[in-house]
């Protein structure tokens, strides 16, 4: 098992390397100059020579990349040529509104998961009727569910839930910059409350496609694993049908639902991205959108080396959860 | 010898065809609405646009007229642009490029894994190790990424999509190649004195490909989606291009005003996306029941 998480750490580690080198690459072939876009399209020649120094961009180019290397791992991404200021700044109250609204997707993709599982392959035409309906969330983009939870819970249904924005009251000074817990730290339930109100819609559009597609592959382990040897097994001891699925049926279909799990993971940084714009929603998403808008390409460069970084981390923790559930892997 | 090898071919190429009223009567209503749609909308994508009365770029009425007014089956955007003409000519536009993006990606990854598969060795191992490392990374991320560098525009989507999605093909069509090589009628053809390319391109990438069309097919509804992500986060053509992911984010500024705006060109993704998803699936179902 140590081999294996050391391996794991290793790879983890040379994927980031050449995650960095892409994204610094990408910046050195963009299109658009970005002393141009620092400087402004009218700037004297002096101005422009003083912003390539600035910008570092006279050193050699392995010089510059271990510089954006060695920046990165410390968290420093250098300075944004939109807003000139240093793009770690800009982002440390926009990470934890991701974070925090990626956290609440990936809980509710669970329950939606588990929850639809059963329902998922029931037989007859309410079973077939039912896939249709999921195969048809799964299809709609995610800023299609988005928009209509606005619609129907903003707009017909007269506002039962928020429809923008993070809070109705705005962030406490010294707090974390999630807002449950901020809330449930200053033992303020109405701003608990207000924020998990604020939270559920984008939530919601963020994890319908990957709830759905969860549902899936567990309805498809569970129904393999009831027609199997050792299902016929527990029957034939006097086990009930609804023991056998808890105890024996759902916790082999977990492996490939938590492999499943870190892929939508990859998938639910995209639709973030999207759902933050339709709600706006002030997180690294709505951030890269507004970078992507005056091509301030440092900034995107940030935004995807930590969206990047996030989703790698995260791979490799489920590739350890995996190894520790089952042997069988950490031994092929 | 090669004579007898090439009347095999036919006869194995042949049989599908004879089996295909038989594919169909297995297919379920549902699988077969589907293909239907997934046939109606590529008539559609095709034709539609030189059937529409206006200019999908060019104002044609008031501005944000809502759906069923006078002319305006759809209603007219903040422009005054047809809708309906809009989102036909944006349906062809993400079509095309989703199949463009799918056939170029298969190609790039089955060229690659054919040559990892096929001459094994280092080159195998090198070859694989390239494609893992870009299986390892977040692909959504890193096409935004390439797309953001490469400039906002269609292409630059098309170009960031393709580089993420190739390895997916590379591995599979290397799994395939390697179980083929093995396969007694290769075997045979090897022994018999059949080398180097023409074993390749005679016996190997034939039995390969129809895994490969099968992918790419399933495929086609994902990359639909994914243009439409980039494009709604601004990595596309901007205004008044007909893009549809582009159309729903600029919609997205007179939402509770005009829902139309924005709603309908996301509906148009999802139709597409859950037609060719269906399809696909269906379409898999057809090779399973036949056994080819």
């Amino acid at each position: 098992m140590l081999v294996f998480v050391a391996k794991r750490l290793g790879s983890l580690v040379v994927v980031l390397f050449f995650l960095t080198l892409l994204v610094f690459t990408l910046g050195k072939v963009a299109d658009s100059d970005p002393v141009r876009t620092y400087v402004g399209v009218n700037a004297s020649a002096e101005a422009v020579t003083a912003a390539r120094e600035e910008l570092g961009l006279d050193d050699p180019v392995p010089v510059q990349f271990a510089s954006f290397l060695g920046g990165a791992v410390h968290g420093d991404f250098g300075i944004s040529l939109a807003s000139k200021r240093p793009i770690a700044d800009e982002l440390s109250s926009r990470l934890p509104a991701t974070l925090e609204l990626a956290g609440w997707a990936l809980m509710l993709t669970v329950v939606i998961g588990v929850s639809l599982a059963s329902l998922y392959s029931r037989p007859g035409r309410v079973g077939a009727f039912l896939r249709f309906v999921f195969f048809s969330a799964a299809s709609a983009p995610s800023f299609l569910i988005a928009m209509l939870s606005v619609l129907v819970f903003y707009k017909w249904l007269g506002g039962v839930l928020p429809a923008a924005g993070r809070s109705s009251y705005g962030p406490y000074e010294d707090g974390t910059g999630f807002y449950v817990i901020d809330g449930i730290l200053h033992a303020s339930p109405t701003y608990t409350w207000d924020a998990i109100q604020h939270l559920l819609l984008p939530a919601l559009a963020a994890s319908v496609g990957a709830g759905v597609a969860l549902a899936r592959v567990l309805a498809d382990g569970i129904s393999s694993s009831l027609s199997s040897p050792w299902a016929r097994t527990a029957r034939a001891l006097g086990e009930n049908e609804g023991t056998i699925v808890r105890r024996h049926a759902l916790r082999n279909a977990s492996s490939p639902a938590l492999s499943l799990l870190a892929v939508q993971a990859g998938f639910m940084v995209s639709s973030l991205v999207v759902v933050e714009q339709v709600f706006s929603w002030n997180g690294l998403g709505s951030y890269l959108s507004g970078a992507i808008g005056v091509g301030d390409f440092p900034a995107i460069a940030a935004v995807c080396l930590i969206l990047g970084a996030v989703y790698v981390v995260l791979n490799t923790l489920v590739d350890v959860a995996l190894a520790a559930v089952d042997p069988r892997v950490r031994l092929s | 010898m090669p004579f007898s090898r090439r009347r095999t071919l036919e006869r194995v190429e042949a049989a599908p065809t004879a089996r295909r009223d038989s594919a169909w009567s297995a297919l379920g209503p549902g699988e077969r609405t589907s293909l239907i749609a997934m046939a109606a909308i590529v008539l559609v994508a095709i034709i539609g646009p030189t059937l529409m009365p206006y200019s999908p770029i060019i104002p044609s009425g008031s501005q944000l007229l809502p759906p069923l007014s006078s002319g305006h089956v759809l209603g007219t955007d903040v422009l005054g642009m047809d809708m309906a003409t809009r989102l036909v000519a944006g349906m062809q536009r993400s079509l095309l490029a989703a199949v463009l993006v799918t056939a170029v990606s298969a190609a790039i990854g089955t060229f690659i894994g054919v040559v990892a598969g096929f001459r094994g060795g280092w080159l195998d191992s090198a070859l694989m190790r390239f494609t893992d490392l870009f299986l390892a990374f977040p692909a959504m991320i890193i096409a935004m990424a390439i797309a953001a560098a490469i400039g906002q525009s269609l292409g630059s989507a098309m170009i960031g999509i393709i580089v993420v999605w190739w390895p997916l093909y590379a591995r599979l069509v290397r799994g395939e190649v390697r179980r083929v090589v093995a396969l007694p009628h290769v075997q045979a053809a090897r022994v018999s004195g059949v080398r180097g390319w023409r074993l390749l391109w005679r016996h190997v990438v034939p039995a390969v490909m129809p895994t490969v069309v099968v992918t790419a097919s399933l495929d086609i509804g994902a990359v639909v989606m994914t243009l439409a992500a980039l494009s709604f986060i601004g990595l596309g053509t901007p205004a008044p291009a007909p893009e549809l992911g582009r159309m729903a984010s600029d919609g997205m500024k007179y939402f509770l005003n005009a829902w139309w705006v924005a709603v309908l060109p996301s509906v148009t993704i999802g139709l597409v996306a859950f037609v060719f998803n269906y399809a696909g699936d269906a379409l898999r179902v057809v090779l399973r029941r036949t056994g080819v």
